[in-house]
């Protein structure tokens, strides 16, 4: 059997016996091991898989295979991987152990069904990163709002339901047009070949031959779906709201992974699909980017509640991450920097949630009003604390750094009819606020005079304990990570060059062609084509479709 | 010694500061963490004694030690890569010098604090980031140490994390900094969108040649010096972003001798020293730099008149300095910025240090008012104290007077001359205005604690957190209902060789730092050997173009840096030029040796022998000291019209979010209801019904496709 196939359905099949009568499962810690030794080995099949993963290749699909579904419609389950979806992949095998090893206390009632759905939400995931069909990545894209739906709606805080539905409706209904947009393409390429198919590498050439009214069209579509999930500022208003409601674990899920989605799915399907719309409406896109990274970041600040002013951080750093993918520059820092920071900011933001977390099983409040000067009383909780803060705000020497300067770099460097300098220096004032919000709640909660809220232990004491050893071994990995990536993130940064360049190679040529004909219109001289020394410019026919009507502007 | 040693160099604080991290686990092991953090200092320092013959004679490309591959993307390349030129050599000796020195003094000063430890762990940490910051080889390495030493500081600021007004210091000097930074982060970008490379040595080389050609300035060339001026200004404290520093004085006291005096706020100087080259490409980037410095020299030193508060007044004599050595760079000395920087570390970490022996012997007071005369309870602090107040006040042959004088000097004659500026001649007028009011706050501070009639009110030992049961210092100080002098060791002693260094290293060490500077990339007249065509290998090696007299070099190179812009070298090179130069630094000595004393004297006379007179005549310009004491109401100023309206923003956008974005969806949600709604009469049941809207369905879509197809 093939392997990647294995990978992404071991957890599904791991996760139905917990939905038998069997007696032992009635027991909470043996439920949890269960669900731990799952994800684990699911972790260990990834290592496997990560091993016979070719470094000297990272461009192309490997260990592809794939499983015929419905030949006549050219539905497939087709999978591979390429270096994004390796590191994707290893992000959601490496952060589900995490979560589930975090979880054991946090979680008390229906512990076989929360364990499930985590499970099986592993599953979905790992199916959209490595899926090469677009079916695949769509049922798998869609799939993943059920467990998560459930994991808020049945084990979140008060408002869950609220905050469910308005999970569910804003995605659900972004993704609609998204599937349409897909079809659409689907859709062409039939027309041009008398053939269905959704695979992805066909389907993009038959992208290429799109009008750019066309590809504007799919592109908006697209968006519709990512974009809400990413989340781009101004369809980023569930995410708050799902952060806070869901439990610690669905947090650091949806920060730690599902939000990559978004940006995953502009970068395998946006970008090679409408490269002419992308470099059309970088400039609306980038706008929405920066504005997001500013607005929320102003609304982190006014926060009372310890995890909504993460979650909204998470809105202001995945601004950055989209500006990354739109910059198009020659060197392709903004998208792989994009790529790294989908990374980073897992860790970083999955950690900080599992932080609150842990102080949350504690006080049953996350209200900043109610509690400071932690750091007396709970050092080491404080230390981890602030070290993954220092990791979201960008310090150097920690993996969020090199996301977020290798994003900015890329929006400096992009092409002037893409995104520029003046993108990345309003985005750039994002990493004073970023300062300003997150050292202002470290400042009110770990440092201060000492204020504890009453605690409320498992064992009806009232006695504030420090992490345990459990606690301590969740947090240690992803601090790990954070100073490993931060420090050598050389040999990731390369293996993410061959693929990401693949993506962002149409979308650089329409930048660069739109370039040259904007140029020759301004200059009143003959049309010239191809003359970059940089890069071939390839004529693909789209190209030419589109060059004509730039040169109109 | 074997050169590679030098890579360790940053290394070793690394590794102490982990060891001490280990060290905060257990209340035992606390006492290890100092004499661990000491090492970790004193060994690179070793090892920059041992290296530095080496280092010095490096040439070319061995001049960059390259450890790792960091960040590489495309043509984006960035590695772990130190730089070691005799500039990198002159900052090591400083960083890891006058650190030892300091946490040497520390291990007695914290003896018995709770955060032990902690405090050394940061101490270390603080070291690794400064001295990647003075070795990196490029400006992301720079900009990593540049960042880590904010942290450090914002970690060592808000050691004592209890105090709200710790917090909110230390909150305040991150962000500020940040402020710098993002300046600073954007010239990076500039940078590398202009030289193709971030690295300084190549960076450096390439603004060489383009001076050397005397090419026209680019947009790029205008704008990335103040892009990186920022971050300079941030860093180190100028206008508009010098008001973190004063408040960073609630950190503990070596943190401010170590941190916010000696080392980290010289980044800035050291940053734009290092890049002069870069810096002279532009024609207004150095007399801005230079205005910045001399008018924050004189307004910080203006404050300082009227603090009270012993660390606030040597706070603002830090800005004040620091303007100076700004004042330097910008008129293009480079040797007496990086000179009075050296200087510098060694007095005004003399004096806080003895500021903090004064603060732990009174059990944390620090007010003005609540000391005098205490010399005889403290005779080594006080002359130690007296050494420090010299230097500052730029007393003749001390250290600051050599480097001082150095660089207005400098500034005056760049204003003088034929092609003289009237801007630098008026800034050399106000350094000189400057010396003396930092002559007479000086030893107003002085002759207020140490001379007049003895009397002292003991603080309430704030900052120093009582300990659990394992107390240790209970005994030494603190509880003591008298003042009393610091042990010799661990702490006298290094303020001794401090004292030393403030006295003399003006004398000893002024050529040793001349023959440095020349050879590094911060000499500003050196003009490149590159052949016409440098399409060639850029050549590294370094000609330089003496001041005194080498007309042959100037006529016969091509066009020296001095033909660029006018602000640069007016008129280098001839016999007359340098006569005349000669002729103002032995002006400039003798009028700044005057101005020293009659400060000192004027300050003897109103803080010691007249002090009522002096109190009068304060409260007669009561406006004025009520100004001046609130710092010109600066910061009032910054919460009115930035951060109050910032948040305001906040929550306006918090609620927008809230309530129309949100409100908003909530309807579009219910869109399909409503449509559902609208179209249920539809679904009536009758066959006729859907009968007719199938074949009006039929018909529209036919009507489309014969619309889209033909």
């Amino acid at each position: 059997m093939d392997l990647l196939l294995l990978l992404t359905l071991f957890p599904l099949l791991s996760a139905l016996p917990l939905m038998l009568p069997i007696k032992a499962f009635n027991c909470r810690k043996t439920v949890w091991s269960y669900a731990l030794l799952s994800t684990l080995v699911t972790f260990v099949f990834s290592l496997i898989v990560a091993f016979k993963f070719d470094f000297a290749a990272t461009g192309t699909m490997q260990l592809a295979g794939s499983l015929s579904w419905v030949d006549a419609f050219g539905l497939s389950f087709g999978f591979g991987i390429d270096s994004i979806s390796l590191w994707l992949v290893m992000l959601t095998t490496f952060l589900m152990p995490i979560i589930i090893l975090g979880s054991l206390s946090a979680v008390k009632m229906r512990v076989r069904e929360f364990y499930f759905w985590m499970i099986v939400l592993e599953t979905f995931m790992l199916g959209t990163f490595v899926a090469t069909d677009i079916i695949f990545f769509y049922v798998c894209f869609e799939l993943t709002l059920v467990p998560l739906y459930i994991l808020i709606g049945v084990f979140g805080s008060d408002n869950r339901l609220r905050a469910a539905k308005i999970f569910f409706l804003y995605t659900f209904s972004g993704s609609m047009l998204t599937f349409a947009g897909v079809m659409y393409v689907a859709f062409v390429n039939s027309v041009n070949t008398g053939v269905w198919s959704f695979d992805i590498q066909t389907l993009y050439l038959a992208a290429a031959g799109m009008s750019l009214a066309e590809q504007s069209w799919v592109l908006g579509a697209l968006l519709a779906g990512f974009a809400v999930k990413v989340p781009l500022f101004p369809v980023h208003t569930w995410l708050p709201l799902a952060h806070t409601e869901a439990p610690t674990a669905g947090s650091v899920i949806l920060a730690g992974v599902l939000l990559k989605l978004g940006t995953y799915g502009l970068l395998r399907f946006a970008l090679p699909m409408c490269p002419a719309a992308v470099v059309e409406y970088a400039w609306l896109i980038g706008i929405f980017a920066v504005l997001g990274v500013l607005v929320t970041a102003l609304i982190c600040w006014v926060q009372t509640d310890v995890k909504k002013l993460i979650a909204y951080s998470s809105v202001s750093h995945l601004g950055f991450c989209v500006l990354g993918l739109f910059a198009l520059d020659i060197d392709d820092a903004g998208a792989v920097g994009a790529v790294m920071y989908m990374i980073n900011h897992g860790l970083s933001t999955g950690a900080l949630f599992l932080c609150i977390g842990m102080i949350y099983e504690r006080f049953h409040t996350r209200d900043m009003a109610k509690m400071s000067g932690l750091g007396r009383v709970i050092p080491v909780w404080a230390s981890f604390t602030v070290f993954f803060v220092l990791a979201s705000v960008g310090l150097p020497g920690l993996n969020g750094f090199i996301g977020e300067f290798l994003t900015l770099i890329g929006a400096f460097l992009s092409p002037s009819n893409v995104l520029g300098v003046e993108y990345a220096a309003f985005a750039g004032v994002g990493m004073i606020l970023a300062a300003i919000y997150l050292l202002y709640m470290v400042g009110k909660v770990i440092f201060g005079p000492l204020l504890v809220p009453d605690v409320h232990n498992d064992d009806g004491s009232h006695e504030l304990n420090d992490l345990n050893p459990r606690e301590i071994f969740t947090l240690l990995p992803l601090a790990a990570a954070c100073l490993i990536l931060g420090m050598l993130p050389h040999g990731m940064l390369a293996s993410l060059e061959a693929p990401v360049g693949r993506l962002t190679a149409s979308a650089k040529d329409a930048a660069e062609l739109d370039t040259v004909f904007v140029e020759a219109d301004t200059q009143g001289t003959p049309l010239r084509l191809a003359v970059d020394d940089h890069a071939s410019v390839s004529l693909h026919a789209p190209l030419i479709k589109t060059a004509p009507r730039a040169a109109e502007r | 010694m074997n050169i590679e040693l030098i890579k360790l160099i940053p290394w070793i604080p690394l590794l102490g500061a982990v060891l001490c991290g280990i060290c905060c686990m257990k209340p035992a092991w606390r006492k290890a963490a100092g004499p661990i953090s000491v090492l970790s200092i004193f060994i690179p320092f070793l090892i920059t004694c041992g290296v530095y013959s080496a280092a010095s004679s490096l040439v070319g490309d061995d001049k960059v030690q390259t450890v790792y591959q960091w960040i590489g993307v495309g043509q984006f390349q960035v590695n772990m890569a130190y730089f070691v030129d005799p500039l990198t050599m002159v900052m090591l000796f400083v960083v890891t010098g006058i650190g030892s020195l300091i946490a040497t003094y520390a291990m007695g000063y914290m003896k018995g604090e709770r955060g032990y430890a902690r405090f050394f762990m940061g101490v270390s940490l603080f070291i690794f980031a400064m001295t990647t910051l003075v070795m990196a080889d490029n400006l992301v390495l720079l900009y990593l140490g540049w960042e880590g030493v904010g942290l450090c500081s914002y970690l060592l600021i808000g050691y004592y994390y209890e105090k709200p007004e710790a917090v909110a210091a230390a909150k305040k000097a991150f962000i500020v900094n940040r402020i710098g930074d993002l300046g600073f982060a954007l010239g990076i970008f500039l940078t590398y969108m202009t030289y193709d490379s971030v690295s300084l040595s190549e960076v450096t080389t390439q603004a060489k040649i383009a001076l050397a050609n005397g090419i026209d300035p680019t947009s790029a060339d205008l704008w990335i010096p103040f892009l990186l001026m920022l971050g300079a200004f941030g860093k180190s404290a100028q206008i508009p972003l010098y008001v973190w520093l004063p408040d960073a004085m609630a950190g503990p006291t070596p943190v401010s001798a170590l941190v916010h005096a000696a080392t980290m706020v010289t980044a800035g100087v050291y940053m734009i020293a290092r890049l002069i080259p870069v810096f002279q490409l532009s024609p207004y980037a150095l007399p801005t730099v230079a205005t910045i410095g001399g008018v924050t020299a004189l307004f910080a030193g203006t404050i300082a008149l009227c603090q009270y508060d012993l660390k606030k007044v040597f706070a603002y004599s830090t800005v004040s300095q620091l303007g100076y050595m700004f004042l330097g760079v910008g008129a293009l000395s480079t040797f007496g910025g990086i000179f009075h920087l050296f200087t510098h570390a060694f007095f005004k970490a003399l004096l806080f240090l003895t500021a903090g022996s004064v603060m732990h012997a009174l059990a944390g007071q620090l007010d003005l008012r609540a000391m005098s005369g205490l010399r005889k309870k403290m005779p080594v602090t006080c002359w130690l104290m007296f050494a420090g107040c010299l230097a500052l006040a730029g007393f003749p042959f001390t250290a600051g007077f050599f480097s001082k004088d150095t660089i207005l000097a400098e500034a005056m004659v760049r204003g003088t001359g034929e092609h003289g500026s009237t801007l630098f001649f008026w800034l050399a007028l106000m350094g000189l205005l400057t010396a003396f009011l930092t002559a007479f706050y000086t030893f107003r501070l002085w002759f207020r604690v140490f001379m007049g009639p003895e009397h002292f009110e003991m603080g309430d030992d704030h900052g120093h957190a009582p300990e659990g049961d394992d107390d240790a210092h209970g005994d030494d100080h603190g509880h003591a209902h008298e003042p009393h002098e610091m042990p010799w060791w661990p702490m006298n002693i290094p303020l001794a060789i401090l004292a030393a260094g403030a006295l003399f290293a003006g004398l000893f060490f002024g050529g040793w730092m001349d023959h440095n500077i020349e050879h590094s990339t911060a000499n500003p007249t050196a003009v490149l050997n590159v052949q016409a065509d440098t399409q060639t290998a850029p050549a590294y090696d370094i000609i330089t173009v003496s001041s005194q007299a080498d007309t042959h070099a100037t006529d016969t190179h091509a066009p020296a840096v001095s033909d660029h812009a006018d602000t640069t070298q007016a008129g280098h090179g001839t016999d007359h030029e340098a006569h005349r130069a000669h002729g103002i630094h032995v002006m400039m000595m003798w009028v700044s040796s005057f101005i020293a004393i009659f400060g000192i004297a004027l300050a003897g006379y109103f803080h010691w022998q007249n002090r009522p007179l002096t109190d009068k005549i304060a409260a007669k310009f009561g406006m004025v000291v009520e100004v001046l004491y609130n710092k010109y109401y600066v910061d009032e100023f910054y919460d009115l019209t930035i951060v109050k309206p910032l948040r305001g923003l906040g929550h306006l956008f918090y609620l927008f979010d809230q309530f129309v974005i949100n409100g908003l969806v909530m309807t579009v949600g219910h869109l399909p209801r409503l449509a559902g709604w609208a179209v249920r009469p539809t679904q009536s049941g009758k066959i006729q019904g859907y009968g007719l809207g199938m074949v009006l369905g039929v018909a529209i879509a036919a009507l489309l496709v014969f619309k889209w197809a033909f």
